[in-house]
């Protein structure tokens, strides 16, 4: 009880000016001791058993890469855009990262960057003779840890897609997959729902950046760009 | 009230613990900024997990070095990664020095860079830890009032270190080290008494000026 007393009066540095952490909890600048205590203790009993649920932000940023000369269709299946990781926490309550409405966003700015043109295919198997093949992503895996667990000051997301390649005649070429890992600092964060958003979010930003470098040198995919090169030419 | 809290306030400013900063400066190149010219100043986020430099810091040493009339065209950090994705996320991100020319010479990136007239990439390493902290602070309350007695104190020790890259070049121009440590104290008597050592604070004003400094010698 003396710790979270300290706690609770040890002020905190915040860039020129400080703040007590009452006041943060609160978010108003007066308010009496005696006032904050009531919620101070409601605050106490509900941290240790709160869970988190966080949706992955839609802003993705394109990469500034060289473009693969080729135009490539997407197809996202009904599985990859309602993604939701739950877990349930030995007395840490239930969490939940909800991936897949950020799914559409991250692929279109990936493909907007990395290749002559894109577009959503409906159906993997179809013909499609304007386009030179058709990406098809999944999340076979998601992991995620929180300090507590860890014993360390992150809030950490692991991530694994699964890409298969069809050609534009609807065959599929092969796959293979990718694992993105992204992290945050619990006291960049107010709170655990704030680190877990952004940490997945840097799961998410990792797997992009990762399609960018690991593209090229898949063989499935070398195959695949050495056929079409030699189909153009 | 209104007076007794202003009073407060000021006491509590006024009372803000000692801290001792040291800042070192290493020079590898000569530096300078052109009219126009940008500099950017990121935090390092390497992989696998490592002490990460705290968010606010980076941006309050952003700030102080583009605030006052000789103030810098500085870029946000955010802003900077965004722009520049995926070449400086925590994967690809060059490690040191000689890894950016091959990084910067990616045609993209390199149009990217110019046209953002970006001089120097300033990396922003170390974090501020409590080491030390002692004492008890007991408050209790009743229907007719409450208050609290006791001592508390703790020690705060700041160490972050800023390498300068010279984007032109790919150079390592230099390195400054910004060190800072001080004590608080909370001592309470019915009320408790906040005496607060900004050490973080001192290391970002005192890292900022000495970046200012180093890259535009006057």
């Amino acid at each position: 009880m003396l710790l979270l007393f300290k706690d609770f009066f040890c002020y905190r540095e915040n860039g020129d000016s400080f703040r007590s952490a009452a006041d943060e909890a609160v978010g108003r600048p007066k308010f009496g001791f005696a006032d904050a205590l009531p919620l101070l203790f409601v605050l106490i009993l509900s941290v240790g058993c709160a869970g988190a649920k966080v949706a992955v932000p839609t802003q993705f940023p394109v990469p500034l890469v060289e473009k693969v000369p080729l135009p490539v269709g997407l197809h996202l299946d009904e599985a990859l855009l309602t993604y939701i990781h739950r877990e349930s926490l030995e007395q840490r309550g239930d969490w939940e990262i909800e991936l897949g409405a950020a799914q559409p966003a991250m692929f279109a700015n990936l493909l907007e960057g990395m290749f002559a043109g894109h577009r959503l295919v409906e159906r993997l198997d179809a013909k499609h003779p304007d386009i030179a093949g058709v990406l098809s992503p999944s999340i076979e895996e998601v992991q995620f840890a929180t300090p507590e667990q860890s014993r360390s000051d992150y809030y950490e997301v692991w991530l694994r897609y699964r890409f298969k390649l069809h050609d534009n005649q609807g065959v599929e070429l092969g796959g293979w997959d990718l694992t993105a890992y992204g992290k945050a600092h619990k006291q960049n964060h107010a709170g655990a729902s704030s680190a877990l958003q952004d940490a997945a979010m840097a799961a998410c930003r990792d797997a992009m950046a990762f399609f960018t470098q690991q593209f090229t040198s898949v063989p499935v995919v070398q195959a695949w760009l050495a056929k079409e090169s030699g189909a153009a030419a | 009230m209104k007076l007794r809290h202003s009073a407060l306030l000021l006491a509590c400013i006024l009372l803000g613990g000692c801290v001792t900063a040291t800042v070192q400066e290493i020079r590898e190149t000569d530096t300078a900024m052109a009219g126009g010219d940008a500099i950017v100043v990121l935090g390092r986020r390497s992989q696998p997990t490592a002490d990460e430099t705290e968010l606010d810091f980076i941006s309050c040493v952003a700030g102080n070095m583009s605030r006052g009339a000789e103030g810098f065209n500085v870029i946000d950090e955010q802003q900077f990664i965004d722009a520049v994705f995926p070449w400086f996320e925590p994967r690809i991100a060059p490690l040191n020095s000689a890894d950016l020319p091959e990084i910067i010479k990616q045609p993209p990136l390199a149009e990217r860079l110019e046209r953002m007239r970006l001089k120097y990439l300033v990396w922003i390493e170390g974090s501020t830890e409590r080491t030390d902290s002692s004492g008890s602070l007991t408050c209790a309350v009743a229907p007719g009032g409450g208050g609290c007695f006791g001592f508390l104190s703790w020690e705060n020790d700041s160490s972050y270190e800023a390498s300068i890259w010279d984007v032109d070049t790919g150079a390592n121009a230099g390195r400054i080290s910004s060190e800072a440590t001080g004590m608080s104290y909370v001592p309470a008597v019915i009320v408790p008494i906040p005496i607060i050592a900004r050490v973080r604070s001192s290391a970002c004003s005192s890292l900022a000026n000495q970046l200012k400094s180093f890259i535009s010698p006057s």
